[in-house]
């Protein structure tokens, strides 16, 4: 379970920003997936990296009773002239301790199924190859909660189908909380939604009704209504 | 999932500077494959175009009292470089680890401290190598009082840590100045009385150039190699420390107040 308490965020990094999310509270039951939506720039991934204690909210507050791992994305979390194995067993070590990196390293290997490339550096990768190697890496610890920003959007069809049975697989111990653009996926893998608009979040219990409503937003006859 | 255990602050703590270590004993070794002969070849350089100006230009009258000047020279370089390599390879600490606090267990403040202590492993392990060619070579490099001279050479990587850790957070936060730090190296160099005595200069400047904790760290290290040594009138083992306890404590409360800003940037 994770509780968002009335969680407020800006930026000071530039001058005047406005508030980023404004008093987004809800919570996430255990073992529910959701889909975070909304459009570019209204708040997805702060929220995401609120949830993964990368950031503190400026006021409120998030507690995790679980779990949560980093947030999976593209260019996050990865170092680009190390090698993909080397970024590995840093990931792997400061993750545990010493036993569990062979384990870690096969679990690895395996998901992200990039052979030799595992041994050149990750600026050589294609975006593909990065979320393969990103979504493996956290496939291979035990969290709770799997945070993914987009990393699933530019994954070929056998990745896409690889992560989906690897969170089947994982229902009722592990859930997802993904951010994304592609309903498909979303319907796949999550139970609720949270939709993101001006800095408010709305919670449904439905993804379906979280997609409904972000096309209401979104259609063509409300590209004005939306902009305000 | 029952069997996992939480660890404490500490042991995660500790595995994120094992690993941050590895990573950056790597980097060091792979990368920068000039480092190596960089750290040799510069103090020699230094050496010879010292050894030539003080022969040509200023004749051999001036003698350090209680020294050597090559070995008394070389010391003073190494104690320097170990200062300077300190707070020069802070300043982009924490740049260089930005994508590291995807993790929520990298802290900005745990690259500083891994390179502070690996940048001081490696100074020593030269300084110990420049020792043993020196007694190989009768040169009398060895140190006389070896406990001081460890102690000066602590009481400088410690001061170097500190600066380091205050660097890291103001460079970050302000890119100009990694800048101006990087340009201000050679001036301190100068200072910091490593290339001539300063018991020369004037006594009103030398009062001056005391304010410099560097001096006070070199000068002390100097005492230990060389028992006979005269330093600098008014070189101070509390004044040192203060500076040295005053950066470490102000280095760390500027982590803690500027953490999320650090890893938001």
């Amino acid at each position: 379970m994770i509780e968002l308490r009335h969680v407020w965020k800006r930026y000071h990094t530039f001058k005047a920003s406005g508030w980023v999310l404004r008093d987004v509270d809800f919570v996430i039951p255990r073992n529910v997936s959701v889909g975070v939506i909304g459009r570019n720039g209204a708040g997805k991934s702060t929220l995401l990296r609120l949830i993964a204690a990368m950031d503190s909210p400026e006021r409120g507050q998030v507690v995790r009773h679980c779990r949560v791992s980093w947030p999976i994305g593209l260019f996050s979390g990865l170092q680009p002239t190390m090698t993909g194995r080397q970024n590995a067993k840093f990931v792997a070590r400061i993750h545990g301790d010493g036993a569990s990196i062979a384990e870690v390293m096969a679990k690895v290997e395996q998901f992200a199924d990039i052979g030799e490339a595992m041994d050149r550096p990750i600026k050589t990768y294609s975006s593909g190859m990065r979320a393969r190697l990103n979504f493996g890496l956290s496939l291979a610890f035990d969290f709770d909660v799997y945070l993914s920003d987009e990393a699933t959007a530019v994954g070929d069809a056998a990745f896409r189908n690889k992560a989906s049975a690897a969170f089947k697989e994982r229902v009722g111990k592990a859930s997802l909380v993904m951010v994304s653009h592609q309903e498909g996926i979303l319907k796949e893998l999550c139970q609720a939604g949270v939709l993101i608009d001006q800095g408010h979040a709305y919670w449904f219990d439905d993804v379906n009704e979280a997609l409904t409503a972000y096309g209401e937003l979104t259609g063509p006859g409300n590209v004005t209504k939306a902009a305000h | 999932m029952t069997e996992r255990t939480i660890r404490s602050p500490w042991q995660v703590t500790w595995s994120v500077w094992k690993a941050l270590f590895l990573r950056e004993f790597m980097t060091r070794i792979t990368q920068d494959r000039l480092a190596w002969f960089w750290m040799l070849f510069e103090p020699i350089a230094f050496i010879v175009i010292f050894v030539a100006i003080r022969t040509v230009i200023l004749g051999s009258s001036r003698l350090i009292a209680g020294a050597e000047y090559v070995p008394w020279l070389l010391i003073g370089l190494l104690g320097f470089f170990l200062f300077r390599e300190n707070m020069v390879r802070s300043i982009k600490a924490v740049e260089q680890t930005r994508n590291l606090f995807s993790y929520r267990q990298v802290k900005p403040i745990d690259p500083v401290l891994v390179r502070c202590f690996l940048e001081g492993w490696i100074k020593t392990f030269i300084l110990a190598g420049f020792v043993a060619v020196g007694v190989l070579l009768g040169l009398g490099m060895f140190p006389e009082d070896f406990p001081l001279a460890l102690f000066g050479w602590i009481s400088l990587w410690l001061l170097g840590s500190g600066v380091a850790l205050v660097v890291s957070v103001l460079a970050a936060l302000v890119d100009e100045i990694g800048k101006i730090i990087q340009i201000l190296s050679f001036p301190l160099l100068l200072i910091s009385g490593v290339m001539f005595p300063l018991n020369f200069l004037p006594h009103d400047l030398t009062a001056l150039l005391l304010i410099n904790p560097i001096l006070h760290g070199i000068e002390l290290l100097r005492l230990g190699f060389f028992e006979a040594y005269q330093p600098v009138q008014g070189i101070s083992t509390i004044y040192l420390w203060l500076w040295i306890l005053g950066t470490l404590m102000l280095g760390l409360a500027l982590h803690m107040r500027f953490e999320l800003r650090l890893k938001a940037l």
